[in-house]
């Protein structure tokens, strides 16, 4: 006997999260989740926007990491409530691990919460956590192929931050190409040329980002 | 590598449809899965057999239906099928382009016995 079924097998994850989307809309915050390879820079360009943006915007991090708390301890030293979602092993956060730790956030003073997803560029795309945008952040040294090789990421963030420019003269890269293709996956994506490191681009990302919110 | 977590989706959604019926084997288990997903089917089939042990799935099979990525264009109205994930309508260049299909992670149909 066949049984006709049809039923998304991300259907429990999207019910959470627009459950999540109610609870940061009746709270009033914004909600950013924040994509990208290990060792992109994340973390590092979440630091430096903290550092300009917390005198403007009341923050909140959630981090996202399969065992450890090294980037939650380096948010914490920022003054930033923060807390950390380790998922033992899985690549990607889902709605219900959020929505797990949402009660230790007062969210009403909370303007802007970002959501620091585990380090990958696949699988966390999938899964919506109730955010209002999706950010990407790639390493221009992760080579000018990655749009084309990972298309998703590209096509359902409103944003992506090309870090580590300040390493431009030193690697093969094509910065034109790498945008090219970015826009072909994502016409309306907004493209921020930056290093975390040296500081240059952030700030018309912080002042895109605060528009936002 | 979050086929685990699709499989354990996969296995909540055999659960509530068997849930009350007289089946004793699930034979076949047919998804559909669109080629932008980056759900591997071999990484599938393997957490397949891991999550079909010691139930009512285990020694059947899993047969995958890949969904071609298709766009519909915002301009010329054209629906056209893309080998590459470039957003571009083939038919007048245009970027308005939605996403027909190339997404779905659906349980399609079970045989049951």
């Amino acid at each position: 006997m066949q049984i006709n079924v049809k039923t998304d097998i991300l259907a429990g994850n999207a019910e959470q999260a627009a459950a999540n989307r109610k609870e940061f809309d009746r709270a009033g915050v914004k909600v950013i989740n924040v994509m990208g390879s290990p060792g992109a820079g994340k973390t590092t360009v979440l630091e430096k926007t903290i550092e300009k943006v917390k005198d403007r915007l009341r923050l909140a991090v959630i981090e996202g990491d399969i065992y450890t708390t090294k980037d939650a301890d380096r948010i914490e030293s920022h003054g930033i409530p923060v807390t950390q979602i380790n998922t033992g092993g899985a690549c990607h956060l889902d709605s219900s691990m959020i929505s797990k730790v949402l009660k230790e956030f007062p969210l009403e003073e909370v303007d802007l919460l970002v959501v620091e997803n585990v380090g990958n560029l696949v699988c966390p795309v999938e899964f919506d956590l109730g955010e209002h945008l999706k950010v990407a952040v790639l390493s221009i040294i992760e080579g000018d192929d990655k749009p084309l090789k990972y298309p998703l990421i590209f096509r359902q963030s409103q944003a992506v931050v090309l870090n580590k420019v300040d390493l431009l003269p030193y690697c093969d890269v094509n910065l034109e190409n790498l945008r090219r293709d970015i826009l072909s996956i994502n016409p309306d994506i907004r493209i921020f040329q930056v290093s975390a490191r040296t500081g240059e681009g952030l700030e018309e990302w912080v002042e895109w980002l605060c528009e936002q919110s | 590598m979050h086929e685990m977590s699709l499989m354990e989706g996969i296995f909540n959604i055999i659960g509530e449809a068997i849930e009350g019926r007289q089946v004793s084997r699930v034979t076949k288990v047919s998804l559909k899965v669109g080629v932008l997903t980056n759900a591997v089917p071999e990484a599938l089939q393997m957490c397949f057999q891991f999550y079909a042990r010691g139930t009512p799935v285990e020694g059947g099979e899993m047969v995958i239906e890949e969904v071609p990525l298709v766009i519909k264009c915002g301009e010329c109205g054209a629906e056209q099928k893309l080998d590459e994930p470039v957003f571009l309508c083939p038919n007048c260049e245009s970027a308005r382009v939605d996403t027909i299909s190339g997404r779905e992670l659906l349980v399609e149909s079970l045989e049951v016995e």
